[in-house]
């Protein structure tokens, strides 16, 4: 889990990329998007995505929000 | 590196090497600041700023064809928000400063520099800001 560089938001899209046939970042960054760097930010929880670009992950992924987002405060 | 932070870079170093050059040749009296010299530097100034930005911005963006072409994301709008908000109030506080060099006798083409040196340090601070939050991540 990518733990939030001062942000309460945790995220498995490491994880998730991998188990999505080892995904790259500039493939998840141009299905959702966004540039790869913006996506390498989210990962290591240094920017909090929009609500319309967390569910854009979460539907590349094909699963819900709370599977790739976690508050934790 | 992203399109946008090249572009920033960019910003940086070229007006950095050609408003320096300009105040630079003011400051250390190789131009006079009252004669056509400062006029004809700072048009030299200003066309080699272009020149320069549009050539290296080229090659920015054939050395990341994707990025150059593509929209700024919300990260990157959210970051020329951020620092164009710092690049103002800076350039509010220098304008506001203006104030003490009219005071202490300077004629009006002094203030004139004085408040081209405003916008060019108000420039380097969106530049600095937005590289340093594109370093960051956010």
């Amino acid at each position: 889990m990518a733990q939030a560089h001062g942000l309460p938001i945790a995220n498995q899209i490491r994880r998730l990329r991998f188990e999505h046939e080892e995904m790259t970042q500039s493939e998840l960054a141009e299905k959702i998007g966004m540039t790869r760097q913006t996506v390498a930010a989210i990962e290591a929880g240094k920017y909090s995505p929009s609500l319309e670009a967390a569910f854009r992950i979460a539907h590349v992924f094909g699963t819900t929000l709370d599977e790739v987002f976690q508050w934790v405060g | 590196m992203s399109f946008r932070e090249k572009s920033a870079w960019i910003t940086l170093v070229t007006v950095l090497a050609c408003f320096g050059a300009y105040f630079g040749a003011i400051a250390t009296g190789r131009v006079s600041a009252r004669g056509f010299d400062t006029l004809h530097l700072l048009l030299a100034c200003v066309v080699g700023l272009v020149l320069l930005q549009v050539v290296l911005t080229v090659i920015a963006a054939v050395t990341t064809p994707k990025d150059g072409r593509a929209p700024r994301d919300e990260r990157e709008t959210l970051i020329q928000l951020r620092s164009q908000s710092l690049g103002y109030s800076v350039l509010v506080l220098l304008v506001l400063g203006l104030f003490v060099p009219g005071h202490l006798g300077h004629t009006v083409i002094d203030i004139m520099n004085f408040a081209l040196l405003d916008v060019v340090l108000a420039v380097l601070t969106v530049a600095v800001a937005q590289i340093i939050m594109f370093r960051r991540g956010a």
